[in-house]
């Protein structure tokens, strides 16, 4: 039997094994280590970015409800905020199992001096943990003399940079080293939700448009130039471009035209095609809805008299009033003929609340801003309607929504005779018949002109009336 | 019994010698070009991920300054991207900093004005100008005159913005594309492979 062994051969095999462990070693950690700095970047560290925007951005929206609520549901707005001053503080609100936080806060910073609508300011942040460890850092490998991620993506490792640099607010003011739970991205948004005025166009409707005939036309004028004249067609005017934003726009497919258009026309799924008829922008694809409108809730107490329009009524108001505490009636009829003198030579505001329909006549003095809010439906002949300033703003109609959303309230005003005033009823059908020249603006459910109408939107209805809604008129992020 | 223990006193011929050095040479031959292999394509893989991640950044960093832009414009090669920010925050030599320098570095209240469009937001009476361009196989952000190289690599990152501008929106489309290193021929799909699609909408000009 042979039992000899050899010794030396045992130890190199060893030699050899834990050289070849040695290498695949290092190999494989130099692999794990560039595999676990790309997947922090990117599975972690932008991924986490991304979220924070996200979740900043969802707590601009919770904020924007809110705001929105101020004019569709003034009772609730701001319900469980809590207010310090003129600001508002919602909860923080957790999403995704923790992993993601946002909080906002709403100022009331700017008031419109011709209206009185709020704007306001949100502000919210966003946070997202950062999944790993506290020494993870950041890759910012690229050649020299550039930057990297860290840069771009604030990263709070251990502490709250922000806080540390800006204070709390970002004001300088607060400066303090707050430690974070773990790992943290915050990005933080400011907007500005800005109240959208009703008479933004010549003619808005939810569903459908049809008119004027062949004949008529839409355009523009600005009142703030001087009385409304033809200048659509001629360049050279100098009030050309002012002629030109008698747009229409359509919340549905259903967009038939007969005359002309000078201004833009869109609608939500329609086929307009250009033609010589429209001139101005045509979109297809401008989706929007017109929400219900509901009686304001902010204007004063009722004057005793009058209670009803029947037969001759003339309201002569003792205070001029403003846009904010106007001169406020409730009428339980309106069958007569209402007319509404200034107090004094002052601008006087007058506010009137129909609770039925209106089947009279109505006349305003110059210098009197006269809105009427009606429950019921408009039943006139355009001649009913004087508007002795001829401004359309100083004559405006609102129709409050009906609280079951089936039902239609009705405008329909019959020939003869031209006026100059406005219409926000998105819960009604607004029918025209005849020929009449009317200045103002139309927001409604259908409209249907089946004469040759010619229609004078005035720009300087754009900044008047009362906020109907909130629009997102800036964003801006805070990179600090 | 007589336990064997003889040395193997024999040494190799010729030929056995010649033969182990070639089967050595053979493996270490393929040992040697297996690493050689192993690294470049460890380096390539590495470089590869590296360039993507310069990717994202540039698309970011783009992204961040066109949602909070007021405009953008990109020029005729679609390579060089100028963006219009709000002044958000108050710098040295502002107005502002210059009654009252405590307030250098906070973020300043909008006011609002009217204009022939329509009430506007205003932070401040300027903004701020931020450009994007090429230079050499860097991407720069130019960022009211400050130059910071956002991304750089020799696999000539190239980026391609394009403003797309409808009746009341406006968004961009930006695409990069880059050429590994690991190539076989410099055939267009190996960058074209490459390339990162992103779509962002200026959220000061949208619709509603």
């Amino acid at each position: 039997m042979k039992t000899g062994q050899s010794e030396h051969e045992t130890g190199n095999v060893l030699i050899c094994a834990l050289c070849t462990i040695l290498v695949v070693s290092i190999i494989g950690s130099a692999v794990l280590l560039n595999c676990t700095t790309r997947y922090n970047v990117v599975a972690n560290q932008v991924q986490s970015w991304k979220a924070a925007l996200t979740a900043a951005e969802a707590g601009g929206d919770i904020a924007y409800s809110e705001v929105r609520k101020t004019v569709f549901d003034p009772t609730h707005a701001f319900s469980g905020w809590s207010v310090l001053g003129a600001v508002h503080t919602g909860s923080v609100v957790s999403l995704v199992n923790n992993a993601l936080s946002t909080s906002s806060t709403v100022d009331n910073f700017y008031n419109d001096p011709t209206t009185g609508n709020a704007w306001y300011r949100i502000r919210s942040k966003g946070t997202a943990t950062v999944p790993g460890l506290r020494r993870t850092g950041m890759d910012d490998r690229m050649l020299t003399g550039a930057r990297g991620d860290s840069l771009l993506r604030k990263i709070d490792f251990q502490y709250d940079h922000f806080v540390a640099t800006y204070g709390l607010n970002g004001d300088n003011i607060g400066l303090a080293l707050v430690p974070v739970s773990g790992p943290q991205i915050t990005r933080r948004i400011e907007l500005i939700a800005a109240p959208i005025t009703p008479f933004e166009a010549a003619v808005k409707c939810s569903t459908a448009f049809y008119g004027p005939g062949s004949a008529g036309w839409t355009d523009s004028y600005n009142s703030k130039n001087g009385p409304y004249y033809f200048a659509a067609n001629n360049p050279a005017d100098p009030h050309y471009n002012d002629a030109r934003s008698g747009s229409v726009e359509v919340g549905g497919p259903n967009f038939t035209l007969g005359g002309t258009i000078y201004g833009n026309v869109s609608t939500n799924g329609g086929n307009v095609t250009p033609s010589s008829n429209i001139q101005g922008v045509i979109d297809n694809n401008v989706p929007f809805t017109i929400p219900p409108y509901v009686m304001p809730t902010n204007l004063p107490l009722p004057q005793p008299l009058p209670v009803a329009v029947i037969g001759d009524v003339t309201v002569n108001p003792l205070v001029a009033g403003s846009p904010t505490t106007p001169n406020f009636y409730l009428l339980s009829s309106f069958t007569g003929h209402l007319k509404i003198n200034q107090a004094g030579s002052a601008q006087t505001y007058v506010a009137i609340h129909v609770t039925s329909d209106i089947i009279g006549s109505i006349d305003i003095a110059p210098g009197v801003h006269a809105q009427i809010f009606f429950d019921g439906n408009i039943s006139l002949k355009a001649g009913d309607i004087t508007n002795e300033s001829g401004l359309a703003g100083n004559l405006q109609f609102y129709g409050i929504s009906p609280l079951d959303p089936s039902v239609t309230q009705s405008i329909s005003i019959d020939p003869p005779g031209n006026f100059a005033a406005t219409f926000y009823a998105p819960s009604a059908d607004y029918h025209m018949n005849g020929n009449p020249d009317v200045t103002g603006a139309v927001v409604c459910k259908t409209f249907y002109g089946n004469g040759n109408t010619t229609w004078h939107y005035d720009r300087a209805l754009a900044t008047l009336g009362d906020a109907v809604d909130y629009r997102i008129a800036s964003y801006v992020e805070d990179t600090r | 019994m007589k336990l064997s223990n003889r040395r193997n006193t024999h040494g190799f011929t010729l030929a056995e010698l010649a033969l182990a050095i070639g089967i050595g040479s053979l493996v270490l031959g393929a040992i040697l070009s297996s690493s050689i292999a192993l690294l470049k394509a460890l380096n390539a893989v590495d470089n590869y991920f590296g360039t993507q991640m310069q990717q994202i950044r540039i698309i970011d960093y783009l992204n961040r300054d066109v949602k909070r832009g007021l405009s953008v414009i990109t020029s005729a090669d679609l390579q060089s991207v100028t963006i219009t920010i709000p002044n958000y925050i108050i710098q040295a030599g502002d107005p502002e900093a210059i009654a009252n320098p405590s307030l250098v570095g906070t973020s300043r209240t909008p006011t609002i004005s009217n204009t022939p469009s329509g009430p506007q937001v205003n932070y401040g009476s300027s903004t701020t100008t931020v450009v994007y361009s090429i230079s050499g196989s860097s991407i720069l952000r130019t960022e009211n005159g400050a130059v910071t190289t956002i991304a750089s690599s020799t696999d000539q990152l190239v980026p391609q913005t394009t403003d797309v501008e409808l009746s009341n929106t406006e968004y961009t489309n930006t695409s990069i594309s880059f050429l590994p290193i690991f190539t076989s021929g410099n055939l267009p799909a190996e960058r074209t492979g490459t390339t990162l699609f992103s779509t962002a909408y200026l959220r000061n000009k949208r619709r509603g």
